[in-house]
C-alpha cells in the first residue's frame, strides 16, 4: 500500500522526530543545569533560609531567686503571670492586629504602639510583650479571638511578688534599659530581660537572676509548634537569705503607718552589723514595677514632692541635732577634756565668743555631770565641752570632733549593701577650707557641739553610731546578706570587715551608756516612758532636725496657715537613736520621723520594734502597736525632703 | 478485544517500567510531604493517590488492549462524547475553588478535561494521518485548529486556563509531524510578539498580569504571589547535592511551600533527595519521552506516529513547564507534574495515554 511519496514522507517524519528529540534533550540538560546552580552552587544560602523558616528559639524565663528572712521565712517570691505578646513575623497587618488587640483587652492602642516602636529593632520572630500582667479576662478574650489575632501569643512567665513592706529594702525589677545593655554586669542579656533596678534586687541581681533557658523548636508556616529539637532548662535564681527579721520589718512599718509619719529607720545587731529591719517612707509598691509600670504611675512617683522613689535612710542627709551630743561626749572623754565626774553648771544660757547661746531649759539645769547632761540633753554642758575643745586644740578642735565622729561612723558612707548611698558629713578644717575657702572659727565648734552647723548625716549613719556605742567601739559595716543557696544548701556569706575598731575606756563607756539609759528611764529623761521597756534597759537619745530656723518658724507657719497649707510642713524632724539592753546590747538603731516636731515621738516606734524583737526571742506573742497619735496625712514639704536641712537654734 | 499473545514480546517493558517507577516516586513523595505528625500517619491525599494507581494501570491496560486503529476510527465519536462531558461539567459540575471542573460520580469525582487530550490526540491523528491530509496547507491547519478550539474553549469557560493550554501542544505536535511549514511557525511567533502588547492590555486579567510581573521579580510581593516562587527555590536549593533524606524535608512538610503534594511535588522530591535525585528523576522523564518517540518512529502508520507525538508533546510540555517552575524559572501556574503530582483523574488519564503509546509500538507488525 506504499505510495510513491511514502518513502519520502517517512524520511521527513524521521527527521522531524529527531529534531523534536534534540530539542527536548537540550531542554532537559538546561533544566539539570538550573538545578545544579540552585542545589550545589547556591546550596548554603538556601539551606540557611530553610533553616530560618522552621526553627525558632523560644526563651524560658528563669524565676528570680526567692528572698528569705534570717529565720527562713519567705520575703519575696515569684508567682505565675500571663503575658500577651506579638510575634510580628506571624501578623498579616500589624496595625490591624494592634487595633484589634487593644479593643479586646481594653488597652490603649497608643501604649501598644509605643512598645512596638521601642522594640522595632528586634528580630521579627521574637515575641514582644505588650501586656505584661494580663488579667484572666484579657487572656480569655485573646484566646477566644485567636483567629482574628494572628501573631498574638499568650505565655506564662514568672513574676516577682513583694510583701506590703520593705519597698526600699527590696527595690524593684524592670526591663533592662538600652543603655544598661552595654554594662559589663548585663553582658549577654537580650533586650527585654528583667533585671534588678533598685534596692537588693539591683545589688544582688547576679545571684538572684539565674539563667534563662531556651527551647529550640520546629514550627510550621503558621508558626505552630511542630516539634521540640532541644531544651535548655532555665536555672532558677539563687535563694538569698537576708539578715532581716520579717516580723520586725512588719512591726516597724505598722508603727510608722499607725502614727502617720514619713521617715526612715534601721535596726542593727550591734555585735555583727546585721540589719534586722529598715525602712524609708513614703515608698512605692514594687509590685507595680514587676508588672511593667505604667507611664502614669511612673510619672506620678517621679513628680511626687514627697519623693517616694528616694531612700531617705541612706540618701537623706539631715542635721543630727541633740543626738550629736553622744559624739561630743565621747570626744571629750577620750581626748581627756573631762572625766565622767567633771561637773559643769548650767544657768539656762551661756556666752561664748561674745554671743549668747541658749539652753532649751531657760531656767537652767544647775551643776551636772556628763550622765545627767545626756539624760536631760543640756545644751550649755555641751557648749562648754566645745569651748574646752577650742582651748585645747585651738583652730583644730573641729578635727578632734571629726576624728571621733568618723570612728563612730558619721563620716562618709556606711557601706551598707544598698545602692546610691550618700556620704554623711561632719566638718573639718580641711573640709571648710576646701568647700568654703575659709578657716574654721571657734564659734562654729559651739554650734557643732549640739549637732548644728554644717553637720549632715544619714539616718543609716546614725544607726551605725549607736551600734558602735553599743558594742564599745567596733564600727561594723551594716549589711543585709546572710547566706546564699546555690543549690546545695545555705552557704553563709562572710560579713564585711568592720570599718574601724577602737577600744573605749570602760569608765567612759559606762558613763555614756548610763546617760543614755537615764534619758529613757528616769523621770527627768528626754524620752522617758516613751521608749522604756520594762526589764530591757533601753538606752537612747532624742534629737530634732530643724526644717527652718526657730526665729523664722512662727512667721512661716502663720504664712502657711493663711495660704491654706498645713503649717506642720515647718515642723522639725524627730530623731530617736537607741540600743538595748544597756549592758550587752543586742539591738541598736535609729528612728527618724519627718515633721514630728519632737524626737520623743520617734521613740514609741523604736520601742514597738524592740518589743517585737524581745517577744520573738523569748517566744512570747508579738505585740500589737497602739498609736498615741491621731494620724495626719503627710504633707508636701516646701523643699525636697531629701538633701539636707539646716538651721541654728536650741534642740533637744 | 482478543489480544494476540504474540503481541506481548513487542510490549515496551522498559518504558512501562520507567512510567511505573515515576508513579511510585510520586506516591512516596506524597507520602512524605503529607505526613501528619499528630496522627503519625500519611495524609488522606496519599491514600487517594494510592487508590488511583491501580485504576490508572487498569485504564492503561484497556487502552493497550484495544487496537489503536479501532480507537482512531471511532475518534469522532469519542471526541463528541468528550465535548458532551465538558458541556455537562459546565452545566452541573461540582464547584470548587471558584471553578467548575469535576463531575460527581457518586463513588468519586471525575475531571473530564484531563481526558480531553486523549480524545483530541486521537481525532487529530486520524484527521492528519489517515485521510492523507497534511498540515501543509493553511486550510488544513485552520481546520485542525478549529477542532482544537472546541475543547479548549469549553475548558477555558470552567475556567481552567492551565488545562486548556495543555491541549495546544497536542495540536502543535501533530501539526508539526504532519508537515507544518516551519516558516509559518516563525511567522506566527513574530505576529504574537507584535501582538503581545495588545494581549497584555486587553487579553489578560489583572491576576494574570500580576503573575507575570511577580515572576519577573518575586521579591516585589514576597508575602503574596511571589511567596511560592521564593519558597520553591528555597525548597529545591536547601536539598543540596544529596538531599535531606526521605521524610526529613522541612519546607514542604511544614507547609512553607504550599501544594507540596501537588504542583510542587518535584520541589519536595528535590529537597529530600537532592541534586542526585533530581538527575535520576530527570533521566527517567527523558527516558520516557525518548522511548515514546521511539514508538512514533517505529509506528506502522502515520496515525500511530501522530497519536504518539501528540501525546508526547503534551507530556513533555507539562513536565518541562512544571519542573522549570520548581526551579523558579517559570511563572507559578496550576500545572501539575504528570505521573508524580497528586490528582487521580490526571494520573488515570496520563496512564491511559501511555497505554495508547505502548499500543502503537506493540502493534507495529500487525495488519
Amino acid at each position: 500500500m506504499l505510495t510513491p511519496g511514502a518513502y519520502e514522507d517517512r524520511r521527513s517524519l524521521q527527521l522531524r522526530l529527531t529534531g523534536l528529540r534534540i530539542g527536548l534533550l537540550t531542554v532537559f540538560v538546561l533544566i539539570a543545569g538550573a538545578f545544579w546552580v540552585l542545589q550545589v552552587l547556591q546550596y548554603t544560602e538556601y539551606r540557611d533560609r530553610a533553616e530560618q523558616n522552621h526553627t525558632r528559639t523560644i526563651p524560658l524565663l528563669a524565676p528570680r531567686g526567692v528572698l528569705f528572712d534570717r529565720h527562713g521565712d519567705v520575703l519575696v517570691q515569684n508567682r505565675r503571670s500571663f503575658r500577651i505578646a506579638i510575634v510580628r513575623e506571624q501578623t498579616a497587618d500589624i496595625d490591624d492586629t494592634i487595633r484589634h488587640l487593644a479593643g479586646v483587652t481594653g488597652t490603649a492602642e497608643s501604649d501598644i504602639q509605643a512598645i512596638m516602636t521601642r522594640r522595632r529593632g528586634d528580630p521579627l520572630f521574637r515575641p514582644i510583650a505588650v501586656i505584661d500582667h494580663a488579667t484572666d479576662a484579657q487572656v480569655a478574650a485573646v484566646i477566644a479571638q485567636g483567629l482574628e489575632l494572628p501573631g498574638v501569643v499568650v505565655d506564662q512567665i514568672p513574676m516577682r511578688s513583694y510583701p506590703g513592706e520593705g519597698a526600699h529594702l527590696f527595690g524593684y525589677v524592670g526591663e533592662v534599659q538600652q543603655a544598661q545593655l552595654y554594662r559589663p554586669e548585663f553582658a549577654g542579656l537580650q533586650p527585654g530581660a528583667i533585671v534588678g533596678q533598685a534596692g537588693l534586687e539591683q545589688v544582688y541581681n547576679a545571684p538572684l537572676m539565674g539563667n534563662d533557658g531556651n527551647r529550640f523548636v520546629i514550627v510550621d508556616s503558621r508558626g505552630r509548634e511542630i516539634d521540640e529539637l532541644e531544651r535548655q532548662d532555665p536555672v532558677d535564681g539563687q535563694r538569698v537569705k537576708l539578715t532581716i527579721d520579717r516580723d520586725m520589718q512588719r512591726a516597724l512599718e505598722d508603727a510608722f503607718r499607725a502614727d502617720g509619719f514619713d521617715g526612715a529607720a534601721a535596726f542593727l545587731d550591734p555585735r555583727s552589723g546585721e540589719v534586722l529591719a529598715l525602712t524609708s517612707l513614703p515608698a512605692y509598691d514594687p509590685n507595680d514595677f514587676a508588672v511593667g509600670i505604667s507611664s502614669a504611675t511612673w510619672s506620678a512617683l517621679n513628680k511626687d514632692p514627697l519623693r517616694p522613689l528616694g531612700n531617705r535612710l541612706i540618701q537623706g542627709l539631715y542635721s543630727p541635732g541633740s543626738t550629736f551630743k553622744i559624739v561630743m561626749a565621747i570626744t571629750a572623754l577620750e581626748e581627756g577634756i573631762i572625766t565622767p565626774d567633771t561637773v559643769i553648771g548650767c544657768r539656762g544660757s551661756g556666752v561664748f565668743y561674745g554671743r549668747s547661746f541658749k539652753c532649751w531649759n531657760t531656767s537652767g539645769h544647775g551643776p551636772m555631770t556628763l550622765r545627767h547632761a545626756i539624760e536631760q540633753s543640756c545644751n550649755v554642758f555641751f557648749y562648754t565641752l566645745g569651748e574646752r575643745l577650742n582651748a585645747r586644740f585651738g583652730d583644730r578642735s573641729i578635727d578632734a570632733i571629726n576624728k571621733w565622729a568618723a570612728k563612730l561612723g558619721l563620716v562618709g558612707k556606711t557601706g551598707i549593701d544598698l545602692p546610691q548611698e550618700n556620704p554623711s558629713l561632719v566638718p573639718s578644717t580641711e573640709w571648710k577650707l576646701r568647700e568654703r575657702g575659709e578657716r574654721w572659727y571657734p564659734g562654729e565648734t559651739i554650734s557643732v557641739a549640739i549637732g548644728q552647723g554644717a553637720v549632715s548625716v544619714s539616718p543609716m549613719a546614725m544607726a551605725t553610731m549607736m551600734a558602735t556605742v553599743a558594742n564599745g567601739g567596733t564600727l561594723q559595716t551594716p549589711h543585709l546578706l546572710k547566706a546564699i543557696d546555690r543549690g546545695h544548701g545555705w552557704e553563709p556569706q562572710a560579713p564585711p570587715a568592720p570599718r574601724s575598731v577602737f577600744q573605749m575606756d570602760p569608765s567612759h563607756l559606762a558613763a555614756v551608756r548610763d546617760g543614755l539609759w537615764m534619758a529613757v528611764n528616769t523621770p527627768l529623761g528626754t524620752a522617758t516612758r516613751r521608749g522604756k521597756i520594762d526589764g530591757k534597759d533601753v538606752a537612747g537619745k532624742t534629737g530634732t532636725a530643724q526644717v527652718i530656723s526657730n526665729d523664722n518658724k512662727a512667721a512661716a507657719q502663720a504664712a502657711a496657715r493663711s495660704a491654706g497649707k498645713d503649717p506642720a510642713i515647718y515642723n522639725d524632724h524627730g530623731w530617736f537613736v537607741f540600743f538595748a539592753p544597756r549592758d550587752n546590747p543586742e539591738v541598736a538603731g535609729v528612728v527618724f520621723t519627718e515633721h514630728s516636731e519632737h524626737g520623743y515621738l520617734s521613740a514609741p516606734i523604736a520601742k514597738h520594734v524592740m518589743e517585737t524583737y524581745f517577744a520573738k526571742k523569748e517566744g512570747r506573742p508579738l505585740p500589737v502597736y497602739k498609736s498615741s497619735r491621731t494620724p495626719r496625712t503627710p504633707v508636701a514639704p516646701p523643699r525636697p525632703a531629701i538633701g539636707g536641712t539646716s538651721g541654728i537654734g536650741g534642740t533637744r | 478485544m482478543i489480544v494476540d499473545r504474540r503481541l506481548l514480546p513487542h510490549l515496551d517493558w522498559p518504558l512501562l517500567g520507567a512510567i511505573v517507577t515515576l508513579t511510585l516516586i510520586g506516591l512516596a513523595t506524597i507520602y512524605s510531604v503529607t505526613w501528619n505528625i499528630q496522627l503519625d500517619q500519611p495524609g488522606t491525599e496519599f491514600w487517594r493517590q494510592a487508590y488511583a494507581v491501580p485504576v490508572g494501570l487498569g485504564a492503561l491496560l484497556v487502552c493497550l488492549l484495544v487496537d489503536y486503529r479501532t480507537l482512531a476510527q471511532k475518534s469522532p465519536l469519542i471526541f463528541a462524547g468528550l465535548l458532551l462531558a465538558l458541556l455537562a461539567v459546565l452545566s452541573f459540575g461540582v464547584v470548587a475553588k471558584g471553578a467548575r471542573r469535576w463531575i460527581d460520580l457518586g463513588f468519586g469525582s471525575l475531571q473530564p478535561s484531563e481526558f480531553a487530550r486523549l480524545a483530541l490526540a486521537l481525532v487529530l491523528a486520524m484527521l492528519y494521518g489517515d485521510g492523507r491530509r497534511s498540515a501543509r496547507s493553511l486550510g488544513e491547519l485552520v481546520f485542525g485548529g478549529l477542532v482544537l478550539a472546541l475543547p479548549v474553549s469549553l475548558i477555558f469557560l470552567q475556567p481552567d486556563l492551565g488545562t486548556a493550554i495543555t491541549l495546544v501542544p497536542v495540536y502543535a505536535g501533530i501539526a508539526y509531524m504532519a508537515g507544518l511549514r516551519l516558516r509559518w511557525v516563525a511567522g506566527a511567533l513574530l505576529i504574537l510578539a507584535l501582538l503581545s502588547p495588545v494581549v497584555w492590555n486587553f487579553g489578560l486579567q489583572d491576576y494574570q498580569k500580576g503573575r507575570v510581573l511577580t515572576f519577573l521579580n518575586p521579591y516585589k510581593d514576597r508575602q503574596g504571589a511571589g511567596y511560592q516562587q521564593i519558597q520553591a527555590r528555597v525548597t529545591v536549593g536547601s536539598g543540596g547535592l544529596l538531599g535531606k533524606g526521605f521524610r526529613q524535608g522541612t519546607q514542604g512538610a511544614y507547609r512553607f511551600l504550599p501544594e507540596g503534594h501537588n504542583d510542587f511535588v518535584f520541589a519536595v522530591f528535590a529537597e529530600e533527595h537532592g541534586f542526585v535525585g533530581v538527575v535520576v528523576a530527570l533521566a527517567l522523564y527523558l527516558f520516557v519521552i525518548w522511548r515514546s518517540l521511539e514508538a512514533a518512529k517505529l509506528a506502522k502508520d502515520r496515525v500511530g506516529a501522530f497519536l504518539v507525538v501528540g501525546l508526547v508533546s503534551w507530556f513533555s510540555f507539562q513536565v518541562v513547564y512544571n519542573i522549570t517552575m520548581q526551579a523558579g524559572l517559570a511563572p507559578v501556574k496550576g500545572l501539575t507534574l504528570p505521573l508524580m503530582s497528586y490528582g487521580g483523574s490526571s494520573l488515570v488519564a496520563t496512564l491511559a495515554g501511555f497505554g495508547l503509546i505502548l499500543n502503537v509500538r506493540m502493534r507495529r507488525f500487525t495488519n
